[in-house]
């Protein structure tokens, strides 16, 4: 009978030859039970033989098992640790189809315009403020100038509720609340929704989005309007764009200014086109130095303090600037048409 | 107003091709909106300004032309044949309200051959889109349209009592105007009356019996002045605008009345017309010129310029001011009587301005002298209140305001519509009181065009009589859920929404916007099936509901589709203080969980669970998590299984299992008395 030592040798020499074979995961954990299996591991057996010896036998002979038991478990963390790293994975058979895509909701395009032209004036240090969309009299005109009963009204079309409520034509109305709450010195932009009586047409709802400026301080000067007027366009689109400042007239500004820029789609090239009707240019806002009798409405001297304002509407120039063709657009809520500003 | 080049040319000597007009006329902001040729003449439409009467005629153009180009105005003189009679031996003027009627002038014209104008006549005013009728109608509008100043002319013989009274219509009174129709007259009106009926509504409109016709030979010429509001007012009244009182509700010169008078008895004298000796004119308080001060120093300083004091006297002389120095570059300006317009010192700095060119106005940033925070973060709210819905796949979409009142009524929403007075239409006459019929009328639109699902939210304001006399607008959230949430791929099948998906997205608005205490109750509303929608409550107070769209509703759009649709009270919601964010340190340490499932009474719901597993009391339990409800036969009838995950972890070390496991017993005991739980 050999003895339990050469049995020890043997199990080594048996456990470096089936090493050897293991090629995968699988064979690392086959090799495990066959060697330290709870039963019939040959180690494990050889332990139970170790029970048998006399005490000194068992001695020499643990430590020798002892070591081997050590160097198997090394080497089959070893061995664990070469196949584990690539966990096979099935192989993708095509890489060509698309991947899990995320539909994001758009924004509408008039929200999205409208953030684009807040960013501008707000990286101008500008504020943003809003008001009321009903209205009264006061607000909407008498306090911007109007006169009762004066033909100026007819360009601002009204929807009355009552004798006294309205439904605000322009965003004008809140340059008044604004100017009544807070002192000078005042740099705010006003977007918000306004209403005309306006028969539904191509360029024409009657309601629509505007977006209104106001700068009241000590030395504000036409200069001011249009320097910063011009930036705010360039800004809006791009640096290139050409455009014109003409006089005009608005009750609550004087002087008034109107702001035309050349026309994008045809750049004036064609005497009947459909967005500048050829005259190469396109209106885009109405501006000017506030009125004096606006600011005495308000309690703000006009001899102390200047300021200037400007509105525009922020559905037709997003018309303009993405060439939408009708203004209808913007509030059938059409998925096919919402859906593309999300691109944008 | 379509403005003749050769008209122009009567007034001022101009030498330019129709661009060169069209760029003065724009730099000056008479803006050109079209330029035609008509035969040999160039004919200009112009934007004209309600505040600029003196604009409505071809002299006050081009007395800007003129101003602009450096040239002189013609003078023109109007020779009269004149009768051996005067004036007021003909007619006999009286006018019994003043101040509806400042001034009144007349002249009569004897022996008028009534018949077609000559050609060059005819020519002036084919050019600007006038149809001639015959020399005596011709020549009033020739004289309108070069002063600005209407006139009109009576047939002498139909005035009885061959007298002129300008009076207040009389209760009862009505007119057939030259349009043909009658028209019923009413008290705060302004006539032109002979002894007894009234003739013509006064700077509106003349009567039929009292006109030229072709058998008129002595003609009565008015050229007065009027009270602009009262002719709005009539004109508005009748639905009335003619070249006239478009003139007068602008406010026309008083000083131009004799002027058109004389210039129209003389050209009426060329068809064999005499003229009244001596002009009538009725002026009992003239208007005294205006006068403004102005200073260079207050120019430069509203438009940032360095400007010559020359430049200033030379433009505002030529536009017809006058100008006296008070003091050193200190002005005292007499406004002309047809410049309604130049009443302030801005008035007068506009003027300069727009001579000078606002091309040639430097352009200079707005300096900042300070900054200020935004005070309200509403709006920035709002943004990322929208940037989840976004993620979350829902479109964002604006609806008109206007609603029908029929379909509007169909929603019970509770809240007092506003009407409109004086709506578009019947079906734009009120306001909304919810966002959600027209988030479902965007629904159908889109089935109607090849949508498959519309996953779509507004926000927006909703309006309502809050009380009598007291109005509310107030800002809400409406979303809405139909159709498929996402389409087939090669990956997945077609998902159909649900009510779930409408919920994480409310859930989820408040989760990002740091909104806690979210809780549900169930509730009946009108706009939803019964049992099917949840009150939304954000610390024990209510921000909105939500839940599947009533069926006989939405038959009533024509949705078929089963549709999940949430509105929520932004005031409301946006008004209450978000959590305050404060970084949370990175656990150190592992931590474990453990799995227990057991059965409770099915009348339990989800959020009575978690509501007694918030309030455990268990050292390390970290969070938990509600992963599997179950309810089907194999259970005990009456029953429904839940199953939860905890997690347990310790701040300072690594958790025992013996921990953990006592955690589990406690857990256990404690939800056997809370909840009744039975384990599986």
């Amino acid at each position: 009978m050999s003895s339990l030592l050469e049995k020890i040798e043997h199990c080594r020499r048996l456990f470096a030859d089936q090493e050897s074979r293991v090629k995968e995961a699988q064979g690392v954990e086959e090799l495990r039970q066959l060697f330290l299996g709870r039963k019939k591991g040959h180690l494990t057996l050889l332990f139970e033989e170790l029970k048998t010896l006399s005490p000194e036998e068992k001695k020499s002979a643990g430590r020798t098992l002892n070591e081997l038991k050590a160097e198997i478990q090394n080497r089959l963390a070893e061995l664990e640790q070469k196949f584990q790293t690539p966990v096979r994975q099935k192989l993708i058979d095509d890489l060509t189809l698309p991947g899990r895509q995320l539909y994001w909701g758009a924004p509408h395009p008039i929200t999205l315009f409208q953030r684009e032209i807040e960013k501008i004036f707000t990286a101008m240090g500008f504020s943003v403020e809003e008001g009321p969309e009903i209205e009264t009299d006061y607000y909407n005109f008498e306090a911007l100038n109007f006169p009762p009963h004066h033909p100026a009204r007819d360009s601002w079309d009204t929807l009355y509720i009552n004798d006294q409520l309205l439904l605000r034509t322009h965003t004008s109305p809140v340059q008044i609340r604004v100017m009544k709450k807070k002192k000078p010195p005042l740099r705010i932009i006003i977007p918000g929704k306004v209403f005309r009586r306006e028969t539904p047409d191509p360029t024409h709802l009657p309601m629509f989005y505007q977006v209104e400026g106001l700068v009241v301080d000590k030395g504000i000067t036409f200069a001011h309007l249009k320097g910063t007027l011009e930036f705010f366009i360039k800004a809006l689109f791009g640096e290139k764009i050409k455009l014109r400042f003409r006089p005009s007239f608005f009750p609550f500004t004087e002087p008034s200014a109107e702001v035309d820029i050349e026309c994008i789609v045809c750049g004036g090239q064609d005497p009947a086109c459909r967005v500048c009707g050829g005259s190469g240019w396109k209106e885009i806002l109405g501006a000017g130095m506030v009125d004096p009798q606006v600011f005495k409405n308000v309690n703000i001297d006009p001899e102390v303090y200047s300021g200037w304002a400007f509105g525009l509407g922020i559905d037709r120039t997003a018309m303009f600037a993405f060439q939408i063709p009708e203004i209808r657009h913007f509030y059938e809520n059409d998925l096919r048409f919402l859906r593309q500003f999300n691109r944008r | 107003m379509k403005i003749s080049y050769a008209w122009l040319k009567e007034y001022v000597n101009l030498n330019l091709d129709p661009e060169e007009l069209a760029g003065c006329l724009n730099q000056i902001g008479l803006m050109v909106e079209t330029v035609v040729k008509y035969e040999d003449d160039t004919v200009c439409e112009i934007e004209t300004y309600a505040n600029r009467p003196d604009t409505l005629g071809h002299l006050g153009v081009a007395r800007e032309l003129a101003t602009l180009l450096g040239l002189s105005l013609k003078t023109r003189n109007w020779p009269l044949r004149e009768l051996s009679r005067t004036t007021s031996e003909l007619i006999d003027i009286n006018i019994l309200d003043p101040q509806l009627c400042p001034r009144y002038c007349g002249l009569v014209v004897k022996g008028v051959k009534v018949g077609p104008s000559p050609d060059w006549l005819k020519k002036r005013l084919e050019a600007v889109g006038l149809r001639p009728i015959n020399n005596v109608v011709d020549i009033s509008n020739y004289v309108c349209f070069s002063l600005g100043q209407p006139i009109h002319t009576f047939d002498l013989s139909k005035l009885r009592g061959n007298k002129i009274k300008i009076r207040k219509a009389r209760k009862g009174e009505t007119i057939r105007t030259l349009e043909g129709e009658t028209v019923e007259l009413d008290p705060e009106m302004l006539v032109i009356a002979d002894e007894t009926t009234p003739v013509a509504i006064a700077g509106v409109i003349g009567g039929e019996e009292s006109g030229i016709t072709e058998s008129t030979t002595d003609v009565f010429i008015e050229s007065a002045n009027f009270n602009p509001v009262s002719i709005r007012l009539t004109a508005k009244k009748l639905g009335l605008s003619t070249d006239a009182s478009y003139r007068f509700e602008r406010g026309a010169d008083p000083n131009a009345a004799p002027t058109a008078a004389v210039m129209a008895a003389s050209l009426l004298c060329e068809f064999g017309g005499r003229v009244s000796k001596g002009l009538l004119d009725v002026y009992p308080a003239p208007r005294k010129p205006r006068a403004v001060s102005l200073r260079l120093r207050r120019i430069n300083e509203l438009l940032g310029l360095e400007i010559e004091p020359e430049f200033v006297v030379k433009t505002l002389t030529g536009l017809g001011l006058k100008l006296r120095e008070q003091s050193p570059q200190i002005w005292t300006v007499e406004i002309p009587s047809f410049r309604v317009d130049l009443e302030r010192e801005a008035d007068l700095v506009e003027e300069v301005a727009r001579f000078y060119g606002y091309d040639l106005i430097p352009s200079v940033m707005t300096p900042v002298k300070s900054f200020e925070l935004p005070v309200d973060r509403r709006r920035e709210r709002v943004w990322r209140l929208k940037e989840v819905l976004f993620h979350h796949g829902f479109d964002e979409v604006i609806n008109f305001s206007f609603a029908d009142p029929e379909k509007e009524q169909l929603w019970q929403t509770g809240c007092r519509p506003i009407q409109l007075q004086n709506p578009i239409s019947a079906r734009l006459s009120t306001l909304r009181t919810s966002l959600l019929p027209g988030l479902v009328e965007n629904a159908v639109w889109n089935f109607n065009r090849e949508a498959e699902g519309v996953h779509i939210f507004e926000v927006g304001n909703i309006y309502y009589w809050e009380q009598e006399e007291t109005h509310r607008e107030n800002l809400n959230l409406g979303i809405l859920t139909t159709g498929l949430r996402s389409g087939r791929t090669w990956k997945e099948g077609e998902m159909e929404t649900d009510f779930f998906v409408l919920k994480g997205a409310v859930e989820d608005i408040c989760n990002y916007l740091g909104y806690e205490q979210i809780s549900f109750e169930p509730i009946e509303h009108p706009f939803f099936e019964s049992g099917q929608a949840l009150k939304v409550l954000v610390r024990n107070e209510p921000v909105g509901y939500l839940g599947l769209l009533n069926r006989n509703l939405a038959r009533s759009y024509d949705l078929e589709r089963p549709a999940f649709c949430a509105e929520l009270d932004l005031n409301e919601l946006l008004r209450k203080q978000p959590r305050v964010f404060s970084f949370q340190p990175v656990p150190r340490y592992p931590g474990t969980s453990r799995d227990l499932s057991f059965l409770v009474d099915d009348s339990l719901t989800y959020q009575e669970i978690q509501q007694h597993l918030q309030k455990l009391n268990i050292p390390c339990l970290e969070n938990f998590l509600i992963y599997d409800r179950f309810q089907g036969k194999t259970l005990p009838p009456g029953k429904v299984s839940f199953s939860v995950r905890f997690y347990f972890r310790h701040s300072t070390r690594t958790l025992q299992t013996e921990e953990v496991d006592r955690a589990m017993q406690e857990i256990t005991s404690q939800l056997k008395s809370t909840l009744k739980i039975q384990l599986r």
